[in-house]
Parts: structure tokens; sequence; C-alpha cells
């Protein structure tokens, strides 16, 4: 039997974390047999409708509010097998994929990570993390700037953190955001960045970009993840790519970060960048290539350039 | 970390040196020289734009020789993955300068690679 990995997504929001992160899971129960546990850590519940073939599913925190307190729940209440092939009751594959959501408060009241803390407890108190598990999944919204959505990181249960991203300015200062907060929690709970997962908005020199901010903060971009209309069709029948089409490029491109997730070991405390480097490193890779970006261009209209 | 499909280990680092993706895929793949490469360039909706021959001798040819022979795709045109395309484009552009350079701007681009070996 091997070690229990508890992983986790973490991204800006909008950035396809909870897409990239199902299709990704979904690969790794399909092809390669992994036994997962996804803990959705996003108050929108949404990091498991895939999986299930549901539009939300009941969060630990709706269930506990309706049932009294989170101690009147029992396991089964807020932890779904997932549909079709990722029940374990299903044969057709050797994996299965469980699903439950931590939930939250309603908009503008509480703190979500409350609801996250509360969740994971419950499940680990409850006995969800068993030994059959190859691996738990937290997909957790954010930037870390709420220290709630760091709970999985600052209470030492996620250790494996991938960065979705894309060449984006804002998806990028979000990445070297999540690094700091991994960096703060790194030496007391253990936590690592274990890659950039590039969620690709197919924009000029994006590899370059992803690929060298992932090599400046001291980790690897394990994988560029095209844009493909299958992983909207996909949706839109609720259902991940590697189930929907499993042959299809979209669900190999999936196949093969799930086989490096798989067998991934670099495991790095990272070193994020000032927000002058960051904006360095966008001004170097966020052109063409043979074009170039001077100090007295800034706040020029294109006609003027 | 993953450079062209092969592991190397962490205490390599995050920076591996391309020498050492040259040596791996070297030993994989063997003498390739009598081995033709034709790449072919899809748009989004699946219409061809090119097809291009690679010539032998280059980092390109061999590397998407490595790649052709461990796919598992059984197509007769195998999908290149972008992560590759845009990681033997990078180490070509540094050990094959300007012999390689249009066919590394091809490689770079948005649009969907698929290889042949023959």
């Amino acid at each position: 039997m091997s070690e229990l990995r508890q992983i986790a997504f973490y991204g800006k929001g909008g950035i396809g974390k909870s897409t990239t992160s199902q299709n990704t899971l979904a690969a790794m129960a399909h092809y390669y047999g992994q036994k997962i546990l996804i803990v959705g850590c996003d108050p929108k519940a949404d990091s498991t409708r895939l999986i299930l073939h549901e539009k939300a599913q009941s969060t630990i925190m709706q269930l506990a509010s309706e049932a009294g307190t989170v101690e009147d729940l029992e396991l089964e209440d807020v932890c779904k097998p997932g549909a079709a092939e990722f029940d374990p009751e299903d044969d057709t594959i050797d994996g299965f994929i469980m699903c439950t959501e931590s939930g939250g408060p309603e908009p503008g009241v509480g703190c979500a990570g409350r609801g996250v803390i509360t969740a994971i407890n419950f499940l680990e108190e409850e006995g969800a993390y068993d030994d059959d598990l190859d691996f738990v999944s937290y997909d957790v919204l954010g930037d870390v700037v709420c220290g709630g959505f760091a709970m999985p990181i600052r209470e030492g249960k996620a250790q494996e953190i991938y960065i979705v991203m894309s060449g984006e300015m804002m998806a990028m200062y979000a990445a070297n955001n999540i690094s700091k907060g991994i960096l703060k929690y790194a030496n007391t709970g253990g936590v690592r960045l274990a890659g950039l997962i590039c969620n690709a908005r197919m924009t000029d020199r994006e590899y370059d970009l992803a690929k060298n901010l992932a090599t400046q903060i001291g980790t690897q971009m394990i994988h560029f993840v095209p844009r493909s209309n299958h992983v909207q069709r996909a949706e839109l029948r609720r259902m991940t790519v590697v189930e929907f089409s499993d042959k299809s490029e979209q669900a190999l491109e999936y196949k093969e970060l799930a086989r490096k997730i798989i067998a991934n070991d670099l495991k790095v405390i990272p070193t994020p960048l000032e927000m002058d480097d960051l904006e360095a490193l966008l001004m170097e890779f966020g052109l063409d290539e043979d074009a170039t970006l001077d100090q007295d261009m800034i706040g020029k209209k294109a006609e003027e350039a | 970390m993953f450079i062209c499909g092969y592991h190397f280990p962490a205490e390599e680092g995050n920076d591996v040196a391309f020498d050492k993706v040259i040596e791996k895929i070297d030993a994989a793949v063997g003498d390739v020289s009598g081995k033709s490469v034709t790449l072919k360039v899809e748009d989004k909706d699946g219409r061809v734009l090119e097809e291009i021959a690679i010539d032998a001798g280059t980092f390109i040819h061999k590397a998407l020789v490595d790649y052709y022979e461990k796919s598992e795709i059984e197509d007769e045109y195998k999908m290149v993955f972008y992560t590759n395309k845009y990681q033997i484009s990078e180490i070509s552009k540094e050990v094959d300068g300007d012999k390689t350079k249009d066919v590394c701007k091809i490689l770079d681009d948005m649009n969907l690679h698929r290889v042949k070996v023959a």
C-alpha cells in the first residue's frame, strides 16, 4: 500500500482550476487506477460536479446547518461516490473517486476558511481518509490573500501544491502570491510547491512566460494544457473529457499530466518574485519574440509607440 | 521534473541541462539517420495548414522520432503534446541555432501538430 498523498490545486478564480483538477483526477483514476477523494474547498461547490454528473452537491456546511451541527452528520451524508465508472462499486476501471464539498457561508457573511477546516476535520474524524486511498485532492479558490483559503496549507493538510495559472498577468500575479503563502507555512507544516499547470489561454509566448515564472520561483511548469472546445462539450454534459471521450486529444493531454503528477518528486519551498521582477518577466516574455518594450513606452497609445 | 516526457529526479533541480535531455533521447533512439519525419500542422478546426519534412541530423528530427516511438497513440500521425513541442523547440534553438529557426517558429505556435515517422 503506497502512502496517501494529499495534493491541492490552487489558482485565481476563473482560471479553470476546477475543470483542470477534475479532468486531471479523472485521468488519474481512469488510466492509472488511482483511488481518490476530492475535497472541494470553494463556496461555489463546483469542484466535483463533473465527476458526479450533477449541478452541485450539498456541502458539509449546508448539511450541518440543516442538521444542527456538524456532529449530527454521518460520513455517508456528505461523501458521495463519483458517477458511472468513478463509483467504487463500478468495475469498469480500477480507480475510483469519492467526492465531498466543504461549502461556506452566504456571500458577504463569515469566513469561508472556517468551513474548509471544519469540513476537513470532520472528514478525518469520520475516517474518510482511509487506507484504500492513493490521493486526497483539495480544490481551493483564491490567491491566499484571504487566510481562510490558506487553511489546507496552514493546517498541514495539503502537502503538495499545484498552481493552475495561465500567461495572463493576474493569473501569474496570483500564482506568485500563492507561492508566498506556501513559503510562509513551508517550514512549520511541510507544505511544498509541486508545479505550475498552465491552463492555456493560447496567447503569444504563453509557454515561455509560464516556464520562466516556474523556473524563477524554483519549481517546474509541469504541463501546458491547451484550450479545447472538447472541454466545454464535456462540461455541458456534466462530464470530464476523460469520461466523455477518452481517446480524444484533450483527454490524452490530461492523461499525460496525470502521469507526471503520479511520478512527480520535485516538491520545493518556493522563492516568490518581487512585483518588479514579475513585471520584468511579463515585459520580457509577454510580447512577440521580435518586439521589445522600453520603459519610455509605458502609458503610450499604440499609434504613439 | 519532466522534459520531453522524461522524468529527471528531484535532486537534479528545476533547471535540468539540455545535454542531459539529449543524452536520454540519444540512448533511447540510437541511429535515426534513415528515418523520415513529417510534421503536420492543423488549426483548431482540424484544417491542415501545412506539412513539413524535418531535416535529419537535427535535434528536432531525433526528438520527434523518440516521441513517435514512445507514444501510445495508435494513429499514423501522432498528436504531439503541446508541452513537448515547446520543449523540443526550446532545446533546438540552443543546439541547432539558425539551422532550425523556421521550424522552431512553427513549433512555437498555438496549432496542433502531428508527427509521422517512416
